[in-house]
């Protein structure tokens, strides 16, 4: 009877936790979402403080199972053969495979350290644990947050171009909006930055398909082509000048009082991403705004 | 706690005693657990495999047991923990798991949906409410999601609903001792509610 009673006061009460359960819901939405772009999210660093690890874990458990049916693959090709060949061949394609990827995460990394002595900005090299597990939004998630020195709006990179910004930062892990989100923006140039004149913003497109950059705002006077290599220029206050961004795959030209349409492959390698770098950089301040003399004397 | 794992509750020819109930949580826990991990880790392996929402699968599928608190506060926490790994508003998840949960309680307990073949249209429609709930709220706060609305929930739809469909029946074979409690429970309080019906008492 007990338990009749209790079934009974589950289905009774279950609208108001339901009612509970959403309220609280929305209230974190909320809180959530009222924190602009730009500023730490409080909320979130302490979502992903406890959510990090479970992040890891998954990483390194996807990389195990992996690395697992890569072994009973190899194994099948060699059924033919004897065991001791077969052993042996496991072995050695075993350490073939880890000294490829040895070697492939050597020379990313040395590219990484190329970048770091080029651009002249502290780093911190950075894995990317997990990618965005919702189909809806498009970010990672990296091994290195504020105890590393990471902070809001750092840039991401690596040694082919800029990977995007970090958005929110917990004490061990931080998360970055990519460059292809339509959110993400950066001024950038088609050409040489101080040679060429083909100056925009780059913005993200709402496809997921295609990991394409939009590039707006170039003038249409200016000659683009299929092939030229984009630039930061550094005015977005977010990355620094000079790094690349992407090629330009697609244009379609505009006119004297229209801009020109440009398509942007990006430079980095967004779809596998393994090891990034955080610039440690901080945008020069920008100058006061002056008000001009004459300004003041028509005031007083 | 010991009191509680001395007692036996009678149902049928079931003994719903304490270390039932608690083996029958930890089971939902661990399945929870690994649905999200699966949630987590699966986008790395293929990304097309990230269109599955496990947890969803797991949400429906306790929803479909009539157990109303343990759907929500499931649906409620799975939600979250995928949101928090997420770039989305922390919570609209929650909120959209823990609405669809209600809903398919909601009406598994008023029909029956215990036959096997019901489950499809459940689930599609739990994929497509779940995705419509967390669009409508991202894209009411100012967070409108970056990935195309009507591809990604039809996507979403049919891998959630095909892997789902089959994840049922793991899951049934796996958490199931509780569900035939229930079931048989449900059986009997429908004969009782039967023989004190106004023509039985004439």
């Amino acid at each position: 009877m007990a338990s009749v009673r209790t079934q009974r006061e589950i289905r009774q009460r279950a609208p108001i936790w339901l009612v509970g359960l959403l309220v609280t819901n929305l209230v974190i939405m909320a809180v959530d979402a009222r924190d602009a772009d730009g500023r730490q999210k409080v909320l979130r660093i302490w979502t992903q403080t406890f959510a990090s690890p479970l992040q890891n874990a998954s990483s390194k458990a996807t990389g195990a199972t992996s690395g697992f049916f890569q072994q009973i693959w190899h194994f099948r090709g060699t059924a033919a053969e004897n065991e001791q060949l077969k052993q042996r061949l496991s072995e050695v394609e075993t350490e073939l495979h880890t000294a490829r990827q040895a070697t492939a995460e050597n020379e990313r990394l040395k590219a990484l350290l190329n970048l770091t002595e080029q651009s002249n900005v502290k780093t911190v090299p950075a894995r990317v644990i997990a990618r965005d597990p919702s189909v809806w939004f498009n970010t990672i998630t990296i091994d290195r947050g504020r105890s590393s020195g990471v902070e809001v709006n750092m840039p991401v990179v690596t040694a082919g171009g800029i990977v995007g910004r970090v958005v929110t930062v917990s004490p061990w892990a931080s998360q970055v909006m990519l460059i292809t989100d339509e959110k993400a923006g950066a001024g950038a140039v088609v050409g040489q930055l101080g040679q060429s004149g083909a100056l925009g913003s780059i913005r993200g497109r709402a496809d997921l398909n295609v990991a394409l950059i939009e590039m707006r705002y170039v003038s249409g006077l200016e000659k683009v082509e299929v092939g030229d290599f984009v630039m930061t220029t550094g005015q977005d206050g977010i990355y620094p000048p000079g790094l690349n961004v992407g090629k330009v795959v697609d244009v379609k030209s505009g006119t004297a009082t229209t801009a020109h349409q440009i398509l942007i492959q990006p430079g980095a390698q967004l779809d596998h991403l393994e090891e990034v770098a955080v610039l440690l950089y901080h945008p020069p301040p920008r100058p006061t705004e002056q008000t001009p003399q004459n300004v003041e004397r028509t005031r007083r | 706690m010991c009191g509680a794992s001395a007692q036996v509750w009678p149902i049928g020819n079931w003994k719903l005693t304490f270390g039932n109930v608690f083996m029958s949580q930890l089971k939902i826990v661990v399945v929870l657990l690994i649905s999200i991990l699966l949630q987590l880790s699966l986008r790395e392996v293929w990304r097309p495999l990230s269109y599955i929402d496990f947890p969803l699968v797991v949400v429906v599928y306790i929803a479909l047991q009539r157990d109303a608190w343990q759907a929500l506060l499931v649906g409620t926490l799975a939600g979250l923990i995928v949101d928090a790994a997420s770039g989305g508003l922390v919570g609209a998840g929650g909120f959209s798991k823990t609405l669809t949960a209600y809903i398919i309680y909601f009406a598994a307990t008023r029909v029956n949906l215990e036959n096997p073949l019901l489950r499809i249209p459940v689930l599609a429609a739990g994929s497509l409410l779940d995705s419509a709930i967390y669009v409508f709220w991202h894209r009411v706060l100012g967070y409108p999601p970056v990935a195309p609305l009507v591809q990604t929930m039809s996507y979403k739809l049919i891998a959630t609903t095909v892997v789902g469909t089959l994840a049922l029946y793991l899951l049934d074979a796996l958490v199931a001792e509780r569900s035939a409690q229930r079931r048989q429970f449900a059986t009997r309080r429908r004969v009782a509610r039967r023989s004190t019906g106004p023509l039985r008492r004439r």
